[in-house]
């Protein structure tokens, strides 16, 4: 037991304040009070020195109260955060090239915790190195996300692959009805320039050249994205990758 | 005796708590994911026919996607197998200039996997087993077992996905054949 608490105590106070300098004081002030003729009411209303300065004694309610709140808040933003990066169902990316963005790894036992947790949780299958890789774009080159609304342009070339897809989706990769009825383009069948480029457009209305249908009724919030999948494709990992080129997605013009 | 701090401190340590508590938790929550799921590819795979035989999916088109993230471009048949009733033979021939075929275990990873240029020829031939029925197989081996590609694995449970890329429509219900009576089944 500290001083103050002795002094307090010798004032006739029942104390269970914690020591503190101050209290010196509150004992001055009680012994005044008696000066004063038994006024107790007048202590009762002077301010509390020791709660002003310092916030006060611990009190067990409170104290309780913000460890329900820190639990109840920790909780809510582990579990928010959680939820945010496994629903937007876009595994982590390993490599990418401008707009194009590829996790090997997804669907192997090399693969990171958060791609896992979204394939388990979305039940997809994913392609194996075996079979090729998919690189989705889910912004176009000048970094703008893209858009079910908008046209673009993908033009340019693609690694060396014996045969590719480009597919367009939703965000999270779910197929949208299309005026074509198509939701893919693939590499045989393709018109290219004379150096082996090519330019393609995707766009809700018919294009001339090669057309990528996207969705007729679109739904912006759902968002858009391109999914290049190269079959047997020499860079299916990601060391690879390094110097690779893939096409550059322009923005033509929104609605 | 209860901590006594200025409340700035103590305010900051809340933030602190918070912060870590979340941290914990996110980790928590993501690998618990994995084991928490009530369907894989694997329970969706049963949908489309009998175990232990090549069943065709149908087209993927939206809406209507067999399974998620499969490539609209292709064809798909999948198999479900069991390895404890014995090994598991796959043999294709899929008259296209693209086919591939993947592996998974229950959960969805990949098990192997290869296409009509990594198998060396236009047939796949390819021996799904585990370790202790090699050891067996091995000691009284049959005269085509050098002509099978052999994968070992721990892993009883899974589906093979055979993939196939259709030319042109005119050779749809061709793939499509080659792709029912693709075999998958009892290594005899």
């Amino acid at each position: 037991m500290s001083v103050a608490d002795d002094r307090a105590a010798s004032a006739g106070q029942s104390q269970t304040r914690s020591p503190r300098v101050l209290s010196v004081a509150r004992a001055k002030a009680q012994t005044q009070a008696e000066a004063w003729g038994g006024h107790d009411s007048l202590v009762q209303l002077r301010p509390d020195l020791h709660d002003v300065v310092d916030g006060g004694p611990p009190k067990p309610l409170r104290g309780l109260m913000m460890i329900l709140l820190v639990l109840m808040a920790g909780s809510a933003i582990g579990i928010g955060s959680a939820a945010l990066v496994i629903q937007g169902e876009r595994p982590f990316t390993i490599t990418s090239l401008g707009p194009w963005t590829a996790n090997p790894y997804a669907g192997t036992d090399k693969a990171d915790p958060y791609s896992v947790a979204i394939y388990t949780r979305s039940a997809r299958v994913p392609l194996a190195q075996g079979e090729g890789l998919a690189l989705t774009a889910y912004d176009d080159s000048s970094g703008r996300p893209l858009s079910p609304d908008c046209t673009y342009e993908i033009s340019g070339t693609t690694p060396t692959a014996r045969l590719w897809t480009l597919t367009a989706a939703n965000d999270k990769g779910d197929l949208a009805a299309t005026m074509a009825g198509r939701t893919s383009l693939a590499s045989p069948g393709l018109l290219r320039n004379e150096d082996g480029s090519f330019q393609i457009t995707a766009s809700r209305t018919p294009s001339s050249g090669n057309w990528l249908p996207l969705a007729n009724s679109p739904d912006v919030l759902e968002g858009l994205s391109f999914t290049f999948r190269l079959y047997d494709a020499p860079v299916t990992t990601g060391a690879s990758l390094e110097g690779a080129e893939m096409p550059d997605i322009r923005r033509l013009g929104c609605r | 005796m209860s901590i006594h701090l200025p409340s700035r401190l103590r305010w900051g340590a809340a933030f602190v708590a918070t912060l870590s508590l979340a941290v914990v938790v996110h980790i928590l929550v993501v690998l618990a994911i994995p084991r928490e799921v009530t369907h894989s590819a694997y329970t969706d795979a049963a949908r489309f026919g009998p175990d232990r035989q090549f069943n065709l999916l149908p087209a993927v088109e939206a809406g209507a996607e067999p399974l998620p993230g499969l490539d609209p471009a292709m064809k798909h048949a999948a198999c479900r197998y069991q390895l404890d009733d014995g090994p598991v033979l796959f043999t294709a021939a899929v008259p296209v200039p693209f086919w591939s075929i993947g592996l998974f275990n229950a959960t969805g990873e990949v098990v192997y996997s290869l296409n009509n240029r990594t198998a060396g020829s236009d047939i796949l031939s390819l021996l799904l087993i585990t370790p202790q029925q090699l050891s067996i197989l091995r000691e009284n081996p049959p005269e085509d077992l050098d002509k099978l590609i052999v994968i070992e694995t721990a892993a009883t449970q899974g589906f093979a996905l055979l993939r196939a890329f259709s030319p042109s429509p005119a050779k749809d219900l061709e793939v499509d054949l080659a792709m029912k009576t693709a075999f998958c089944g009892r290594f005899e």
